[in-house]
């Protein structure tokens, strides 16, 4: 037994080690952990930057790719929504992109983190670093791109919603932060499920269509709230259970406003008289309820995804 | 300030011994059939099988700040893997690692490298795969691109390197981090000469300075030259840990003598014992015994094998290593030979006569005595012979292809000729980039 115990512990950097020759408490391992994170915070940079500079290397249109997609699919929702199967909601097209960003974000972050631990194999046997840097780079660079979409279509937003949409940035800053938190838990716990299950890179394909229309984004949660049948009510409470559901609502009731059924429509009159239409739109700020919630979700998910990530990181090495 | 006096209180005094290892062990599984996947294991219920293979078995030791430390020992004898959990690559599964410094390990030149960045992004990259701050990589910009010399390539994507760049740079990068404490794994058997003299002239620096230094190697020569200290590894366990020369002198004699056979028997690694291999020697056609060879030279490896119990047959083969690899492996039994039926005490021995068709290098052979169907190891001595072979002139590779060249068609020149300029020069990877990097 050596006499090295107590106290004696080690400036370590990312390729730098301590551990100690006492079984480090739980509170000392936490801060172990994060020390070492936070010794590595120029190598997150490092592979953030990485991961933006890779992307668009080869690529003529570069950036614009990443604003494309959204755009395209704005337009096809838009067309099938507005005009095809009406959901006749004001100004569409902001309504969809306050949510559809946000779930962007979320799904090209978490499936691309499923890979960062078993498509780096090469460097996690051959290199120590806190592991959780890759899929918490994967998330940050998803980040830059969420955050510079927002930006791109700020324009639009502004001329279609108004200038209240400024009032509200403290807002959608918190609504960023939540989100970013829960991704990059989801993110960390998939990453490193993934190296001992594998099929969850298949499945999180399925799992995450079917999220997509769990989630109140191309529809509006009044629309399932209101309606008045089993099938419906079940959905509701599927709907709002979900935390999705939560950080969509604080994004959209922040940037488009609260789609609420109008209390003027009638819904026994038919025709070209009725003028008050279905649902209509209210200026509102998320409720304190829905922020507490939210956080909380934020939080626990983070926590139990480092947490967890920590657990399966013991066998990277030796499984990936 | 605050964040000052937060890291002060995170980074404590560097006290203690630079390492501390006590009563590590370090388990693997060798899955016979791994179910990688949910469904197979969901489907087969049954848990997946394996073997517990014990890679480190209660190791202890401790080393003081300034010591260089070589761990040597076979193949398999665990000494890779022990490097490994001193940088925190793999975590120990039972005992306690402490480590005090700043840690570097080249484990692999280059390992954190990615093609699609230029030199420039690969330095700030890998430097900050080993720790290194932005400031810090500044700092040691210029002497990194020095010693690499690859300044005209700067923003060059590296998969447009040659190999000797690319090896360059990751030492280069590694060698500037400037740690506490060095970790290193055979890398400095890579490159030419002119590479490895230079890799070993820094090491020696890193020494001077007072700095921790950690080698796995099997370059026996280079153990005993720089380190005052080795450990020697057999079996997972620490066999001799003491001065280098004596640990060199007791790794060769667990080589050659086949000491520890009966040990090795026990661990069941090392074959089941029926038989046993008395000698090996390699010879040239002369039947003189050798180590150092030419070029495609005609050897022959004589192996003389004992039974312990009655064998009705077995087989004797060999396999060698070196390069990047296992490079081939022959049985009597695949040439359709067997030795046998052996009487209790009865020895045979066998030659395997070959070619080196190697060029200049280190090559190491095992000789491995089976049965029939080569399953079962009877008796295996790891890495028993060396055989250096001597660089010749005229090609470079792995293969000695034993090619020779001719102008069939059009006008041709003699350039040196070999009565008047002796030997063409062999390449080197290095002279040739430097010529590249004059030319751009």
């Amino acid at each position: 037994m050596s006499e090295a115990t107590g106290d004696a512990a080690a400036p370590a950097g990312a390729g730098g080690g301590r551990a100690v020759a006492s079984p480090p408490g739980p509170v000392r391992a936490l801060r172990d952990k994060l020390y070492d994170l936070w010794m590595a915070r120029e190598l997150l940079r490092q592979f953030v930057g990485k991961e933006l500079k890779v992307r668009y290397k080869n690529s003529a249109l570069g950036f614009i790719w990443s604003l494309l997609t959204p755009a395209l699919m704005t337009v096809v929702f838009t067309v099938i929504f507005a005009f095809v199967i009406r959901i006749e909601v004001v100004d569409f097209a902001a309504f969809f992109l306050s949510g559809y960003l946000v779930w962007m974000f979320f799904q090209n972050a978490v499936q691309g983190s499923i890979l960062a631990i078993v498509g780096n194999g090469a460097l996690i046997k051959k290199v120590y670093f806190p592991r959780e840097i890759l899929p918490l780079s994967v998330v940050l660079s998803q980040l830059v791109h969420f955050l510079l979409a927002l930006l791109a279509v700020s324009p639009y937003l502004i001329w279609t919603r108004g200038w209240e949409i400024v009032y509200r940035l403290p807002m959608i800053a918190v609504g960023v932060i939540l989100v970013t938190m829960f991704t990059a838990g989801v993110a960390m716990l998939l990453a490193g499920a993934n190296v001992t299950f594998r099929d969850l890179q298949e499945l999180i394909v399925v799992i995450f269509m079917v999220w997509f229309y769990a989630t109140p984004i191309i529809y509006p949660f009044a629309l399932v709230t209101d309606a008045d049948n089993t099938a419906a009510r079940t959905a509701a409470i599927v709907l709002s259970y979900n935390p999705m559901t939560w950080f969509i609502r604080i994004f959209r009731e922040s940037i488009y406003g609260e789609v609420v059924v109008n209390p003027a429509h009638d819904p026994t009159c038919v025709g070209e008289a009725c003028a008050a239409p279905f649902l209509t739109t209210a200026q509102s700020w998320p409720s304190a309820e829905l922020l507490g919630a939210a956080f909380a979700a934020a939080l626990i998910t983070f926590v139990v995804g480092y947490a967890m990530f920590h657990r399966f990181a013991l066998n990277f090495a030796k499984e990936v | 300030m605050v964040l000052d006096s937060l890291r002060g209180f995170m980074r404590p005094d560097q006290a203690g011994p630079a390492i501390v290892v006590d009563g590590l062990t370090e388990h693997f599984r060798l899955y016979h059939e791994r179910p990688a996947s949910l469904k197979e294991r969901l489907y087969r219920f049954s848990r997946p099988t394996f073997e517990d293979f014990l890679a480190l078995k209660d190791v202890s030791f401790t080393i003081d700040r300034g010591e260089t430390v070589g761990i040597i020992g076979h193949n398999g004898s665990g000494k890779s893997t022990l490097l490994k959990v001193l940088a925190r690559i793999l975590p120990a599964d039972e005992g306690l690692i402490e480590i005090n410094g700043r840690v570097a390990s080249l484990l692999e030149l280059g390992a954190g490298m990615h093609g699609d960045l230029s030199g420039r992004e690969n330095i700030y990259l890998n430097g900050a795969i080993l720790g290194l701050t932005r400031a810090e990589i500044d700092e040691r910009f210029d002497d990194i691109v020095e010693f690499a010399g690859i300044r005209p390539f700067l923003d060059t994507a590296v998969r447009n390197y040659s190999s000797g760049m690319y090896v360059r740079l990751g030492f280069a990068i590694a060698i500037n981090v400037d740690p506490d404490i060095l970790l290193v794994d055979e890398v400095l058997s890579v490159g030419d000469a002119r590479f490895q003299s230079r890799s070993l002239e820094r090491m020696r620096g890193f020494k001077e300075r007072g700095k921790t230094i950690v080698i796995v190697s099997h370059d026996l020569q280079a153990v005993e030259d720089l380190c005052e200290r080795t450990i020697v590894l057999h079996g997972g366990q620490v066999v001799f840990d003491g001065p280098a020369k004596e640990g060199v002198a007791q790794y060769a004699q667990l080589m050659g003598t086949g000491l520890g056979d009966d040990e090795r028997h026990e661990d069941g690694s090392f074959g089941s014992g029926a038989v046993r291999i008395d000698d090996v020697i390699l010879v040239d056609q002369y039947a003189t015994r050798v180590t150092q060879v030419t070029p495609s030279q005609q050897l022959r490896l004589r192996i003389r094998v004992t039974a312990r119990t009655a064998v009705p047959a077995c087989s004797v083969g060999a396999t060698f290593r070196g390069g990047t690899g296992d490079l081939y492996e022959v049985h009597t039994t695949w040439q359709g030979l067997g030795v046998g039926p052996l009487e209790e005490g009865q020895s045979a021995v066998v030659d395997i006569r070959f070619t080196a068709h190697v060029l200049a290098g280190r090559y190491w052979v095992t000789p491995i005595v089976t049965d029939p169907s080569v399953r079962e190891q009877f008796a295996v001595r790891p890495d028993a012979i060396e055989i250096e072979v001597t660089p010749a002139p005229g090609a470079v590779g792995l293969v000695d292809l034993v090619a020779s060249t001719s102008v069939s068609e059009g006008p041709a020149l003699t350039l040196g000729g070999a009565e008047t300029t002796g030997p063409i020069p062999v390449y080197s990877p290095d002279e040739d980039d430097d010529a590249r990097a004059a030319g751009a």
